[in-house]
């Protein structure tokens, strides 16, 4: 158990012990879900739509999402393209240098299923899901960036929701699951 | 040079080694014996009158019979187009390397060792490049190619 | 004093990299600070679409087309279609040509305003890459109201296009271009003369005319070197012959060059565009005797080239006479240039390889397909 699933058992047995925990994940999550800054990872057609919808006319940074290029710097990974089997482990080990606590958004069909390329294809991971853990499934081919926007709202509606601890019991599950 | 000219051309210079299969249509097309192909593409491209200098493509292809490798050659001064073709068998297909004469054809020929399995003489560099570090099933491209986790798109009910 | 003692070392610009186009990885042997020896590792993004399209019919295929090459989807549609055609021997419509060569040029422009931004952004600017797809939704939105789609348009198929264009297309595709050629003399104003610009990408990777030609090297890259080639002039398809317009070259060969031949071809785009409006005629847009179920043209074989933004795409057909093609082997513009990269981008520093990578443009799947 990590140390901040242990906070609230002995917050709660404080008298109004409770308000303080409440408080602290209002704040936490408002703080994580307002300012979500996303790893430049596209592979194939979506990345293009990612690029647009950090352009001109729709806009990422009025969500507070700016794109950073290192892994170590960044809290989110929009998975933007077909993975294929030869980069799978990369994408794992990018995954896995990120700082906690990390979300991922699968854009696009072959993030989902595979998308056009599930039936015939020797080469490609169908699905991203048996690789990391995913947050919000965006579908299209590609998705428009009006969907790519409502899913990054969908995910900062589902931080903002979330309890001190959350975060670290669903990585638990995935990984034992 | 018209495209009868360059039939006509060919027919003359060529006509032992380079066979006429299909000069109709857009791009004549002709075949070539395997032990010929070096000599043939290089004096293709040094020829004062042809100049194929432009090597646009080289396809492998696995009719179930045998194997075809076409090579597409385009020339840049003189607007001509030419195919070739050469057949191999299907138990052991082997060519020779046209890398002396167009280096353009490196890639081209590793992916087709790669994907169909044809031996390619003469080549500096044959690893695998496209399909990953850790593959061992097979040949993909080749038509009798099958593995557990490929999963064929179903007929159409009708 | 003795000589010190070094040794070269291998760094790894790895398939994730926010200046490789897509997921490149390239293996640089380094003397100190200078560059030796460029490896190019490809097919991480390798998805197998020649075995795809051999269990498809023809027009199911052009859906995969558009994933071959999205940036412009158009052409990697028209050079299938054109094959397809050469075999079946149809003639299609006067309006569908028309329309196709529209399509294909005001795709063109809008894959040279992405190279605009993308390029200006890996050398250090961030202000042309707002701009540059500022412009491109523009076109974007002349595409959506003809087709539906934003970026794989699935629109140019065997015997012509799939739908006629709207009755407000043709006057808001000339505003557009009206914008477009405004728009340029901003663009030329911010870069062309801006001291960094120059420095980066003056002198830079400078590419022999006859090293490109034996690789196979062709498009914007091969006309920046001096070699005045273009298919589009030189092998014509689709009634590219009825229209003028100049070839754009420039004799330097390097970045700097390849950077002003694909402004000068936004140019020439934007005038054959202009012709094709005043000459659109009417009729049918796709021949009706090709139905896309049971559509079977003739056994043989056919090799369908055409002027990519990136150089010649090419597509050899293999046809057994049932509804469904029997070889396909795609060839990009981008695979023959990756392929000479080696031989052109040594001897400089780190930042030079970026500077390089951005100027040829290279979209890897069309390299991996």
């Amino acid at each position: 158990m990590a140390l901040i699933e242990k906070v609230p058992v002995y917050a709660e047995k404080i008298p109004g012990g409770s308000i303080v925990t409440t408080t602290l994940e209002r704040v936490l999550s408002y703080g994580r879900a307002t300012s979500l800054w996303y790893l430049l990872f596209g592979t194939a057609c979506c990345a293009i739509e990612l690029m647009c919808t950090g352009a001109s006319r729709y806009d990422f940074d009025r969500l507070g999402m700016i794109f950073r290029a290192s892994p170590r710097q960044s809290d989110l990974i929009i998975v933007a393209g077909t993975i294929t089997k030869k980069m799978a482990p990369r994408l794992r080990r990018l995954y896995d240098q990120m700082a906690e606590p990390r979300y991922v958004i699968a854009m696009g069909g072959c993030t989902i299923k595979g998308g056009p390329f599930y039936y015939d294809s020797y080469a490609v991971e169908k699905g991203v899901d048996h690789i990391i853990p995913v947050d919000v499934h965006i579908p299209g081919c590609p998705p428009r960036p009006e969907s790519l926007l409502e899913g990054c709202i969908h995910l900062q509606e589902k931080i903002k929701k979330q309890k001190l601890g959350d975060w670290h019991k669903k990585v638990r599950s995935y990984d034992q699951g | 040079m018209t495209r009868d000219d360059l039939k006509d051309y060919i027919a003359s210079h060529f006509g032992d080694k380079l066979t006429a299969l299909d000069t109709g249509r857009y791009d004549p097309l002709y075949e070539l014996k395997a032990e010929h192909l070096v000599e043939v593409a290089r004096a293709l491209r040094d020829d004062e009158n042809l100049k194929f200098d432009f090597l646009c493509n080289i396809g492998a292809v696995d009719t179930t019979e045998h194997f075809e490798a076409v090579y597409n050659l385009a020339s840049t001064t003189k607007r001509l187009r030419l195919d070739f073709k050469v057949i191999m068998s299907h138990d052991n297909p082997e060519i020779d390397s046209v890398i002396d004469i167009w280096p353009g054809a490196n890639w081209h020929e590793r992916e087709m060792w790669e994907l169909f399995g044809i031996n390619i003489r003469n080549h500096p560099n044959l690893t695998r490049f496209l399909l990953p570090d850790e593959w061992d099933q097979g040949f993909p491209m080749r038509k009798d190619w099958d593995a557990p986790d490929f999963i064929r798109m179903p007929e159409p009910e009708t | 004093m003795s000589k010190l003692h070094t040794e070269e070392f291998v760094v790894n610009m790895g398939p994730h990299h926010p200046s490789t186009h897509g997921v490149c990885r390239l293996m640089l042997t380094m003397d100190g600070e200078r560059v030796v020896k460029i490896e190019p590792v490809i097919g991480y993004l390798h998805r197998a679409i020649e075995k795809m399209c051999e269990n498809r019919t023809y027009v199911q295929c052009i859906p995969l087309m558009d994933r071959f090459e999205y940036v412009t989807s158009m052409s990697a549609d028209m050079v299938f279609s054109l094959a397809t055609e050469h075999l079946a021997e149809v003639e299609v419509p006067e309006r569908a040509q028309y329309l196709r060569v529209i399509m294909l040029e005001l795709n063109r422009i809008a894959s040279h305003l992405i190279f605009y931004g993308v390029t200006a952004m890996d050398i250090g600017a961030l202000t042309p890459f707002l701009y540059g797809l500022r412009e491109r939704e523009k076109i974007i939105d002349l595409f959506e109201m003809t087709c539906g789609n934003r970026l794989t348009y699935n629109y140019i198929r065997p015997g012509g296009v799939s739908k006629d264009i709207p009755p407000e297309f043709v006057p808001q595709c000339r505003e557009v271009i009206k914008l477009i050629r405004s728009k340029l003399i901003d663009y030329e104003g911010l870069l062309n003369e801006n001291p960094i610009w120059l420095a980066r990408n003056k002198g830079v990777g400078v590419m022999p005319p006859e090293l490109g030609i034996s690789y196979g090297v062709s498009g914007p890259v091969l006309r920046a070197s001096g070699v005045e080639y273009d298919i589009r002039r030189d092998d014509p398809y689709c009634i590219y012959d009825r229209f003028d317009f100049d070839v754009a070259v420039r004799h330097n060969g390097d970045c700097y060059d390849r950077y002003l031949v694909r402004l000068d071809e936004i140019k020439q785009s934007c005038r054959i565009i202009e012709q094709a409006l005043d000459g659109l005629p009417e009729g049918e847009f796709k021949v009706k005797k090709i139905n896309p179920f049971t559509f079977k043209p003739p056994a043989g074989e056919t090799y369908a080239r055409i002027e990519n933004s990136r150089g010649e795409m090419g597509c050899y057909l293999v046809s057994d006479g049932t509804n469904k093609p029997f070889r396909v082997k795609l060839r990009g513009g981008s695979f023959n240039q990756l392929q000479a990269l080696p031989y052109f981008g040594t001897g400089g520093l780190i930042a030079d390889v970026v500077a390089i990578f951005a100027s040829i443009d290279v979209i890897l799947p069309e390299v991996d397909r």
